[in-house]
């Protein structure tokens, strides 16, 4: 069994060291892919120095090209496993091992590690869980099942949603879109409660004037996704 | 010969003819990017040096001002190539993403086949 862990990273030279070495004390099976996505500061190599395997990216692709080269390169070697991790370290990597528990017991396709599910630590600024309250009721009425933290990134999937990453992931903001297009394909998705902290380091990628593009943008594509996947449904048929 | 909407139309859709065909040959404007700029600086011109079609049409749209038509024309095609050029950027933004994956992917391998030899 063959496990990676991707973590894409622009810019996140303070926390990248500290989460390779917190993986690999928790999970020394596994093995760290970092894919530094044209980042201007040393995140390189820090993360060299942690020992994780670094993929560099010639320029800033943005999440979800960055995410879509750790996929490919599990794919082309061949991983069983790959678990998504934040560089910024607000994901716990002691829960690798709860995540990875129903994908490997394949009750599930791809885990998602959720704040909300019970009562977990974390608490989160008001624009982000109004934000986060409409795309889960977005996802449920779109796909009929209620996953409540659309936008984690702390996420264990298995060798066929790897393949199917590799060939097929949003460019930007792919976290609730990647859902909407698995449930299409049929893939079962799980949500596991996670603690998560603030990040240690860096600046976040959404900001609040972002925050109400990042809203219309994917609701778009959801929107647009849902469409197109009635239409290719009449065209098999 | 005044000059008015219809003459400067005129030399407007030669000169832009011209221009486009000049690019083409210097290879600076593909062919098939070319094409939609030919065919509007023949219609521009078609347009411009028989007033009786813009006029009979404007009659027909109920529009006062003849000319308008031309800027509408205008108007309306420069939407519909940027609408087109919007389409070939966005297909080539998809592909420079697939190239540098690839290329971070491969300079990876590269790199660590170069270890291996060394070691």
């Amino acid at each position: 069994m063959k496990i990676l862990v991707i973590i894409p990273a622009y810019n996140e030279e303070a926390s990248i060291g500290a989460v390779i070495s917190q993986i690999k004390h928790s999970t020394p099976e596994a093995d760290i892919v970092v894919v530094n996505d044209g980042s201007k500061d040393n995140t390189s190599s820090r993360a060299r120095e942690a020992g994780a395997v670094v993929i560099d990216l010639p320029f800033n692709l943005g999440i979800g090209g960055a995410m879509q080269t750790g996929y490919k390169y599990a794919a082309q070697n061949n991983y069983d496993i790959a678990v998504q991790v934040d560089g910024d370290g607000q994901h716990d990597p002691s829960y690798i091992k709860t995540l990875m528990q129903p994908v490997l017991e394949n009750r599930a396709d791809m885990a998602i590690g959720s704040r909300y599910v019970s009562k977990t630590g974390y608490k989160s600024p008001l624009l982000r869980r109004t934000g986060m309250l409409f795309f889960s009721t977005l996802v449920s009425l779109l796909t009929g099942q209620h996953v409540k933290d659309t936008t984690s990134g702390f996420r264990v999937v298995n060798k066929k949603i790897i393949k199917f990453f590799a060939e097929n992931y949003p460019t930007d903001y792919p976290e609730v879109d990647v859902l909407v297009r698995l449930h299409r394909k049929n893939f079962r998705i799980i949500e596991i409660p996670v603690e998560m902290h603030e990040r240690q380091g860096g600046k976040s990628s959404i900001t609040a004037i972002r925050s109400i593009y990042y809203m219309i943008k994917v609701s778009l594509s959801l929107i647009i996704g849902s469409i197109r996947s009635a239409d290719s449904k009449t065209a098999e048929e | 010969m005044f000059i008015n909407v219809y003459t400067i139309s005129i030399v407007f859709s030669i000169t832009f003819l011209i221009v486009v065909i000049e690019l083409v040959i210097k290879n600076k404007l593909q062919e098939r990017y070319s094409l939609l700029w030919i065919f509007m600086s023949i219609v521009l011109l078609v347009f411009s040096s028989t007033p009786v079609i813009i006029n009979t049409l404007a009659d027909w749209l109920d529009i006062k001002n003849p000319p308008s038509l031309l800027f509408l024309f205008g108007l309306v095609y420069l939407l519909i190539y940027n609408l087109h050029v919007t389409t070939v950027v966005s297909r080539q933004s998809e592909k420079i993403t697939k190239l540098t994956q690839e290329i971070a992917l491969l300079k990876h391998t590269w790199d660590q086949e170069n270890k291996k030899e060394k070691n």
